[in-house]
């Protein structure tokens, strides 16, 4: 079975890579089953210029799929904002790698210098707090490198495999592949576990499902697949979902996916 | 200028000073002028004309003095309230960088002992998770809290300027629910999000105006929701709007007009404990109406009805007067 984003890998640039804040996220990283690659901080790396020069050579080298980077190194004056030349140096070089800012001022001046000097609207970059949660992290580098996964975990007990097209459910040697769930009920799930994926509490509309639906009343023929397939994913588990469970109906507006409770 | 009026100010609370001493002594150094009207010592009249004479001219100064203010807060046709000097913000943004690090070593410290706890399984005190939790739930809130000040600080800085850039808002709702979801899934509630049309586009905006003032928004709807939080973002051709919606107990309509009250908050009423300093729909209203929109609000508190809130956010797209139009 194939593991989430294979192969990706982080290149985390920050002076405090030891920290516990940069700590938990690295973990959350490799979670998700990526990779980070650290610029060290050696007895070298005290100026900011030293970060700099290590981060171009390690891009080149590594070849990373997207780079976390701080914007202040250490406390002198010409290093308080050297995060930002390095996000230009970057740009200019790579101009599709995607970049994430880790800063404590993510709404504040150093995002209005950035946007008014080398950035462009659809810049791969985006700007995080520091206080930013280890998930929050995740969820914005999912979105910034934007290729959809080869398979998505949803909980412990259920995995969409987007390359196969099968869902498989339940953990260790009671995985099953959910085998009604096939064709355009397929679909539909796949739909909705990419919008969560990128987004956890993003509805997917009506308007965007309907096209896996026929007959004269497409609502209603999207309602009984999205009925079977959670009687599918439930008999695997030996469960039965309610209306607020798995998938939910939205005010009538679209369907949203809530992963079941461990 | 000022220096001249604020002579004038002092000259003027001079001359009434000296009439007044003059009225006072006036029986023991005059003589009086007429014995058959007003029969009054001669330093009398010289005193009360100096206190006339005194005030008018205090009051003229003290009101040029208050209209030059006035003008010099009303920059860009837009009165800016009492001014905060750059200098401020600079201070402000060196406290918050000082404030942050310790904050950020709390939140490590906090998601580090997570993982021990994580790693040993069963072993884990309820109570200690609680408190794990407690951290990470605040953690928004401070957050929001240092962003409220500083953008209090812009928002009233006579030097304050309007950016407008190319934005998607479709992204910034979705990295507010994004941030907002953990935080609700911990109080048992869900944030749903969606946008009609499903592909937005770019607006021109101010992105951290737009950020800030939704943040506010959500952030007071998961707290007072009961277990619903719905944001919905739509447009119209010369508008776009972002809806927040909450299953809360809605609000009382006699309180309605002090939601948007600088420092109002329900406990306020309640005599309470404030549970947030009642600044964020304040700054969220005086933004959305300083950038051209406006921020109203929807509420029904009937016990047996569809009890809600629901705030309408409506910015201009701007998509006319820019050079590139719409994209």
């Amino acid at each position: 079975m194939a593991k989430a984003n294979p192969g990706r890998k982080i290149l985390v640039v920050d002076d405090e890579s030891e920290s516990a804040i940069l700590r938990a996220i690295r973990r959350r990283v490799e979670k998700e089953g990526w990779e980070t690659a650290i610029i060290e901080p050696e007895s070298g790396y005290s100026l900011g210029e030293e970060f700099e020069a290590a981060t171009i050579y390690s891009i080149e080298q590594e070849l990373p799929d997207a780079v976390l980077l701080d914007v202040r190194f250490g406390e002198h004056r010409d290093d308080q904002f050297r995060g930002l030349s390095i996000l230009s140096e970057i740009v200019e070089r790579w101009p599709k790698l995607p970049i994430l800012m880790f800063t404590q001022y993510s709404q504040g001046q150093e995002r209005e210098t950035a946007v008014r000097g080398s950035l462009q609207w659809d810049s791969s970059v985006d700007f995080i707090d520091k206080l930013a949660s280890p998930d929050e992290v995740i969820l914005r580098l999912r979105r910034l490198i934007g290729t959809s996964p080869e398979s998505i975990p949803i909980g412990n007990q259920i995995l969409v495999d987007v390359g196969t097209r099968q869902v498989f459910v339940g953990s260790g040697a009671n995985q099953a592949v959910a085998l009604e769930i096939q064709g355009m009920k397929f679909e539909i799930f796949r739909e909705l576990a990419a919008s969560w994926y990128r987004s956890p509490g993003e509805l997917v509309a009506f308007s965007r499902l309907e096209r896996y639906s026929d007959g004269e009343d497409p609502r209603a023929s999207l309602r009984v697949r999205i009925r079977e397939i959670k009687d599918a994913i439930g008999n695997a588990l030996n469960t039965r979902f309610g209306p607020t469970e798995l998938i939910l109906n939205v005010r009538d507006q679209g369907y949203r996916l809530v992963p079941p409770k461990p | 200028m000022s220096n001249v009026l604020t002579s004038v100010k002092i000259g003027g609370g001079a001359m009434v000073l000296a009439g007044v001493v003059l009225l006072i002594l006036a029986p023991l150094i005059g003589e009086k002028v007429f014995s058959f009207l007003w029969a009054l010592e001669p330093f009398t009249y010289i005193g009360g004309a100096l206190i006339i004479a005194g005030l008018g001219a205090a009051v003229a100064a003290y009101a040029a003095a208050e209209q030059r203010f006035q003008s010099i807060q009303t920059v860009n046709g837009r009165h800016n309230g009492n001014s905060w000097s750059e200098t401020t913000l600079q201070y402000f943004q060196l406290f918050d960088h000082d404030l942050g690090r310790p904050l950020r070593r709390i939140a490590g410290k906090e998601r580090e002992l997570r993982a021990v706890l994580q790693a040993a399984p069963g072993e884990a005190d309820a109570g200690v998770v609680d408190l794990l939790d407690e951290i990470e739930r605040q953690t928004p809130n401070f957050r929001l809290m240092m962003s409220n000040i500083q953008v209090l600080i812009q928002l009233e800085s006579p030097n304050s300027e309007e950016t407008l850039q190319p934005v998607e808002p479709t992204e910034i709702v979705r990295r507010i629910a994004d941030l907002y979801t953990a935080v609700a899934v911990e109080a048992g509630k869900e944030i749903t999000w969606w946008s009609e049309p499903a592909e937005m586009g770019l607006v021109y905006a101010n992105s951290n105006a737009i950020e800030h003032i939704v943040t506010n928004l959500v952030d007071n709807a998961v707290r007072y929701a009961g277990t619903h939080v719905e944001v919905k973002l739509s447009n119209n051709p010369s508008h776009f709007f972002v809806r927040v919606w909450d299953d809360g107990p809605g609000i009382g309509a006699q309180y309605v007009q002090h939601l948007f009250d600088r420092g109002w908050t329900p406990e306020v009423v309640r005599r309470e404990e404030k549970s947030s300093s009642g600044l964020g729909l304040f700054i969220a209203r005086s933004l959305a109406r300083q950038l051209g929109g406006d921020l109203t609000v929807e509420t029904d508190d009937q016990a047996d009805g569809d009890h809600h809130t629901a705030f309408l956010l409506s910015l201009p797209s701007n998509l006319a007067s820019q050079p590139y139009g719409v994209r």
